[in-house]
């Protein structure tokens, strides 16, 4: 395809610089945004084996909740029952106490309580692992530690990049499409492999890059979105819904969740349903939720899609988000997220999804290192015999941020094992950063040549700590046989390190000289 | 011939497609609304279907907006895009009102 030759230089330059801007940052949000299609079986593999009691069968679960307000009124304003008890959700009732902004994210203090052998009620404020939300908050603000509120507009600022990136990137490589197609050039020239790499990547998983691109500005600025259309076309706006009162308890559901369930099954056949959440709606009264999953369709959170309940009848009420029984404008909304979380069609479509995230992540690393490739060339044409102080930095970035969260994330998940009960978000994120910035430091110290070795060695050892703690935590954690599959996935990505890291050390040693990814042989 | 695309100009073709494209999208979101003839919009699926038409608008207005030859090119182009979007939006709102 034909393309006026200064409309292709002008997209090139661009693409070069939103992508220099927004890689690091796409790099993190890919590969932890990866991990995350797993976040359920990572969170059974993560959480110790519980100190509860074992859960009251569903048909008891009335006594448990009625035992449980009595001593803790204040739960009556919202809780769970769990309809499937394992690993990660210990009990057959959880609830959280958190306020407002808090609520929101799903912070705060999670609660969860059964029945001891006496009858009894049996209360535990730890719960399952946490180590898996903070991945998937890591992957939602691409990497920064700030406020949820501070983060995301950066986030959606990165978005509007990546968008920019898709669209320059595919005018720069429409001209020569057909010629480079399916040309992958491993060789001597080193930047015209990456090229290849690069295109490859990106022209195929495009579609998905789209998806990913348009919806995650929604999820930054939905809020500004809202806000905008409410004060220009009016309606109402967003409604706080941290707002609601705590008011008396409301009146015990008339039917107990065994009888829920049935009804379920009776009005949305094939629809799985997991969690009872109960709460106060609009105006105090008591409201029920159910969560579940469907397997024929998307859902619109990351792992369930739900229906709103009349307690006292059990009839659906509200089928908005209810896989399979919504209207032609919620389907299509709820596309929209299902195609993001790839929470459709099983575990064929989350591996998928897997796989296309760490090749984004690898679009965006080898982006960045053909930046830095074709700033040594300029340079070198504009007669510097050095590397500039800004490439010999962004060079050693490169290097130590991906490697940074590649082996911080593994430190953190496998911290899990040796922190059992004790393990906090706070210190799932502590460990994390101390990891990601040690790693950027040192990176920047000694220069993208020799950290590239090193850090990737580093990286592969970190990988392997995860299964290594399963090893020594042995198969009490396991609650299923399939969560090995966690630790042959760790194994897999150390091996594929390891490779890595000696082809980076013969680049460092053989190399072309003037490189970043040579040793700096006056030292 | 008008003198060759080049990058130099990005802060001005960008600007305008950060500020207009954004209320280009909040009136295409606001025409989808007149159209379905829904006002409410957090609470309805056709208010989030109008939300969500917001992202690809603003999105391809920003990355597209470079083809302008000039900075005052695409502030004039996009105003105008706005103008006629906007004037839908009003004259559909019109016996609303």
């Amino acid at each position: 395809m034909k393309l006026p030759t200064d409309l292709v230089k002008m997209y090139k330059e661009i693409h070069g610089w939103v992508g220099i801007v927004s890689g690091l940052a796409l790099f993190i949000a890919f590969y932890a945004g990866a991990i995350t299609m797993f976040e359920a079986p990572l969170q059974r593999w993560a959480s110790p084996p519980t100190t509860l009691a074992p859960a009251p069968s569903l048909a008891r679960t009335p006594e448990l909740v009625s035992k449980v307000l009595a001593v803790h009124p204040e739960a009556a304003k919202g809780y769970e029952i769990h309809l499937s008890v394992g690993s990660a959700n210990p009990a057959r009732m959880s609830w959280t106490s958190a306020r407002g902004e808090e609520a929101e994210h799903g912070g705060g203090v999670k609660h969860y309580a059964s029945l001891a052998a006496d009858g009894s009620v049996q209360v535990v404020d730890g719960g399952p692992s946490e180590v898996a939300q903070f991945i998937d908050v890591l992957h939602q603000q691409v990497g920064l530690p700030f406020a949820h509120e501070v983060a995301m507009p950066i986030m959606g600022a990165i978005a509007l990049l990546y968008t920019i990136a898709l669209v320059s990137g595919l005018v720069v490589l429409l001209p020569s499409l057909v010629s480079d197609l399916f040309a992958l050039r491993i060789g001597k020239n080193v930047k015209r492999m990456w090229l290849d790499i690069h295109n490859v990547l990106g022209l195929f998983s495009l579609p998905f890059h789209i998806i990913m691109a348009l919806t995650a500005v929604v999820f930054a600025f939905h809020d500004q979105f809202y806000g905008a259309q409410g004060v220009v076309f009016g309606g109402q706006e967003r409604g706080d819904r941290g707002a609601a009162s705590i008011a008396a308890a409301p009146p015990p559901a008339s039917l107990s969740p065994l009888q829920l369930v049935e009804r379920i099954e009776r009005q949305a056949p094939g629809f799985k349903p997991e969690v009872l959440v109960y709460g106060q709606g609009r105006g105090g009264l008591p409201s029920l939720r159910v969560q579940g999953s469907d397997a024929r369709f998307g859902l619109r959170a990351p792992t369930y899609g739900m229906a709103g309940l009349d307690p006292e009848t059990g009839e659906i009420t509200s089928t908005d988000y209810m896989p399979g029984m919504q209207d032609g404008w919620s389907a299509t909304v709820t596309s929209f997220f299902a195609l993001h979380f790839g929470n459709f069609g099983g575990n064929a479509i989350r591996w998928s999804y897997f796989l296309l995230g760490l090749a984004g992540a690898m679009l965006f690393y080898t982006g960045n290192l053909l930046w830095v490739e074709s700033r040594r060339k300029k340079e070198r044409q504009a007669g510097a015999v050095e590397q500039t102080r800004a490439t010999k930095i962004l060079g050693a970035l490169t290097v130590g941020v991906p490697l940074g969260c590649i082996a911080g994330i593994s430190l953190t998940l496998a911290a899990s094992r040796l922190l059992g009960h004790s393990a906090t978000y706070g210190l799932h994120s502590a460990i994390y950063y101390a990891v990601f910035l040690g790693m950027t430091v040192w990176a920047l110290f000694r220069g993208a040549a020799g950290a590239g070795t090193e850090l990737t060695v580093c990286s592969a050892l970190a990988m392997l700590t995860i299964p290594l703690s399963s090893l020594m935590v042995g198969p009490g954690w396991f609650d299923s046989e399939s969560l090995w599959l966690v630790d042959a996935t760790a194994v897999g990505l150390a091996v594929l390190m390891v490779f890595g890291a000696r082809n980076a050390r013969q680049r460092a040693r053989y190399g072309p000289s003037d490189s970043v990814w040579a040793f700096d042989t006056k030292a | 011939m008008s003198k060759p695309l080049s990058s130099k100009d990005w802060f001005g073709k960008s600007a305008a497609g950060l500020v207009l494209g954004f209320t280009l999208a909040l009136g295409a979101a606001g025409l989808f609304q007149r159209l379905a003839g829904i006002c409410d919009t957090f609470f309805s699926t056709k208010g989030q279907f109008a939300m969500w038409l917001m992202s690809p608008v603003w999105a391809l207005t920003l990355s597209f907006c470079f083809m302008f030859r000039s900075t005052v090119r695409a502030w004039l182009w996009l105003t105008g895009a706005n103008l006629v979007v906007w004037a839908i939006v009003l004259i559909l709102e019109g016996p609303q009102a």
